[in-house]
């Protein structure tokens, strides 16, 4: 099984993921170690702060949409944002942006799209295989092609914003480079690569605008949009009958 | 000269989403003028109902790049 281990051939993109993780990783092991430090009765500063309206943020927005049937949603959905912004805003460092290979944001949709299912089955029990037969057994493959659809939709949403937006840079900045080339052409210093210094006067005061759209505030919308679609999804599957969340407390109590 | 073609034909529908993406511009203009305090409410609504029209010019810019680039 592991004989073509090493010689597996691991997509840069992957790698790009991995190194999102561990700045998420590094970030929460700071943000843990000054909670753990600071005194509950001074003002927190800094990234504890932003850390802690962002949790109130998150909180407040899911119980809004959900309801407070799964109170724990909040944790889901501030980790996948600020993974999915670190990984659009990651292509700006020069290294490949990792919702440009398509496993990564089909692993975020296929979360989404278990965390739908499992819902469903949570609170509805054997009533979940229901769903498959409404409203009439007839319709059952139908259903069963249907089901797939807001993983689909969801994954290929953010691929596709990336991919438009890389492309979209790859050929601006293949133009601009062969427009400036043209223009500086008395130049003839070249880069030790072979390459020459005239070509490469023009993108910088170009390409930041775009760069801003394409990454800074595509990958935001984006992920707005992501998170608001995966809450909406998953609370259609929450029952909301708020009597008997009363009841449950009461009995709880 | 096919998948030029091709790709031509997917993108025309950036036509219809022109017209969604209009459509929802002119609705939360009309919204604004009516009720100028929620502006920046209708904002944020405005700007992720554009986005979520944007799919499908999204999903089409994907086809057309599908077609010139895999055959």
């Amino acid at each position: 099984m592991f004989d073509n281990f090493f010689e597996m051939v691991i997509a840069p993109e992957v790698i790009s993921s991995l190194i999102v993780m561990g700045i998420m990783m590094i970030l929460a092991i700071i943000v843990g170690i000054q909670a753990r430090f600071q005194d509950p009765l001074k003002k927190p500063k800094g990234l504890l702060l932003i850390t802690e309206l962002g949790v109130k943020f998150f909180d407040d927005f899911t119980r809004n949409m959900i309801g407070n049937r799964l109170p724990n949603m909040g944790g889901f959905v501030f980790g996948v944002a600020v993974y999915l912004f670190i990984a659009f805003i990651f292509g700006l460092t020069g290294l490949p942006s990792p919702v440009t290979y398509m496993a990564v944001p089909l692993s975020l949709g296929f979360t989404t799209f278990l965390l739908i299912h499992i819902t469903s089955a949570r609170f509805t029990k054997w009533k979940y295989f229901k769903r498959y037969v409404e409203p009439l057994p007839l319709f059952l493959p139908i259903n069963l092609i249907s089901m797939w659809a807001p993983l689909l939709s969801l994954s290929l949403r953010l691929f596709g914003n990336a991919i438009s937006g890389w492309v979209l840079m790859t050929i601006v900045y293949n133009a601009l480079e062969s427009l400036s080339g043209m223009i500086f052409s008395f130049m003839t210093v070249t880069f030790p690569d072979g390459g020459a210094v005239g070509a490469a006067i023009l993108p910088p005061f170009v390409t930041p605008v775009l760069h801003a759209y394409f990454d800074l505030f595509s990958g935001f919308i984006q992920t707005t949009v992501f998170i608001s679609l995966s809450v909406i999804l998953i609370g259609q599957e929450v029952p909301e009958d708020e009597e008997n969340v009363e009841l449950s407390r009461k009995g709880g109590n | 000269m096919s998948s030029a073609f091709c790709a031509a034909l997917a993108m025309m529908s950036g036509m219809a989403n022109a017209i969604g993406e209009a459509m929802v511009c002119v609705a939360s203009i009309n919204g604004i003028s009516r009720n100028p305090e929620g502006y920046s409410k209708i904002r944020t609504t405005m700007i992720l109902g554009c986005a979520l029209v944007e799919t499908t010019a999204i999903y089409a810019l994907l086809v057309a790049i599908l077609c010139l680039f895999i055959n």
